[in-house]
């Protein structure tokens, strides 16, 4: 029987520490992705086929490509990084971490002007997706992704 | 006061004697019929006796032991059957796996509670804390937010910003 109760008290010690034990180093991929309708579409980029269904149903385009993108380690939480583009930029500034994810601000530039400035707290299982400006016929997307 | 048919069965039985006997049979009104019944009845009666009577016990002392036996056994103190004979629940057992069940749901009562914090928007997607756009560059944008349930997508829209030519989607 005391075999027992200690059975039951290690599983009750595992059952409270097993999710600290998960904390480790993740990567940010972040993405600026033009979406658009074309006859012969390339194929989707590895970063995305995880949500190639959502993007494709939420926007309506049938080809995304990258056009810049950055991918980022994040060790202390405190890092910040750039995704550039030749006219767009995105600046991620990562403000910490907790147990779901990162704090990020997120600041969206074309060329020097600053378009769009947003906060999230990025969840290492939910992406983020951002609709940006029109460009041409397609779509401006910012994918933010932990991998 | 006998009535007749007592006297009657005694008679027939040979059981009446001296002047009850003699004053039945005087009472009698055809008394040759009635010695002819008497006669049939004790035929009868050794016939019967013939054929239905007990039959000797060829094991007489095996029947009795058995029989001694079984009343030993149930005039005895009557004892209930043991939980500990017939099962292997024994009170203690019950209890300690009654305590391991508890604890075990515990355990999983923990870790389903780490994963869904009712009320609260699940940790697990992404929230939007706060968006804005400047206002003067891009003076009709509005700004939205929703979560995809597929693929916890979530998903900031924003409308209005200023459309760019082609050219903007070089790499």
């Amino acid at each position: 029987m005391r075999n027992c109760a200690l059975l039951v008290a290690a599983l009750l010690a595992l059952a409270t520490s097993a999710p600290s034990a998960a904390q480790a180093a993740q990567t940010v991929w972040s993405g600026l992705v033009i979406a658009d309708n074309v006859a012969q579409p390339a194929p989707m980029p590895p970063e995305l086929t995880r949500i190639e269904q959502t993007l494709k149903e939420l926007f309506g385009y049938n080809q995304f490509q990258v056009i810049g993108q950055s991918r980022k380690t994040l060790k202390t939480g405190e890092e910040d990084w750039l995704a550039s583009s030749k006219y767009f930029a995105l600046h991620v500034d990562a403000r910490g971490e907790s147990e779901a994810g990162y704090v990020l601000n997120l600041k969206l530039y074309k060329e020097n002007e600053l378009l769009l400035e947003t906060d999230t707290k990025l969840s290492k299982r939910s992406p983020l997706v951002i609709k940006g400006p029109q460009v041409g016929g397609g779509q401006l997307l910012l994918v933010l992704v932990v991998q | 006061m006998k009535t007749f048919e007592e006297k009657w069965t005694a008679w027939l039985d040979g059981e009446l004697s001296g002047k009850e006997l003699v004053e039945f049979e005087a009472s009698l009104p055809d008394k040759t019929a009635a010695e002819a019944q008497k006669h049939d009845a004790h035929k009868l009666g050794t016939l019967l006796k013939e054929q239905l009577g007990a039959h000797a016990l060829s094991n007489e002392d095996f029947f009795s032991h058995q029989l001694r036996e079984r009343i030993a056994r149930e005039s005895g103190p009557s004892r209930e059957p043991s939980l500990e004979a017939s099962t292997w629940w024994t009170v203690r057992r019950l209890f300690w796996t009654g305590a391991a069940s508890l604890a075990l749901f515990l355990i999983c009562a923990i870790f389903v509670m780490r994963e869904m914090n009712p009320g609260e928007q699940s940790q697990y997607l992404t929230q939007i804390l706060n968006a804005r756009v400047d206002p003067a560059v891009s003076p009709n944008a509005t700004i939205s937010m929703f979560e995809t349930k597929e693929d916890k997508v979530t998903v900031l829209w924003v409308e209005g910003l200023q459309s760019l030519p082609a050219d903007y989607a070089a790499k």
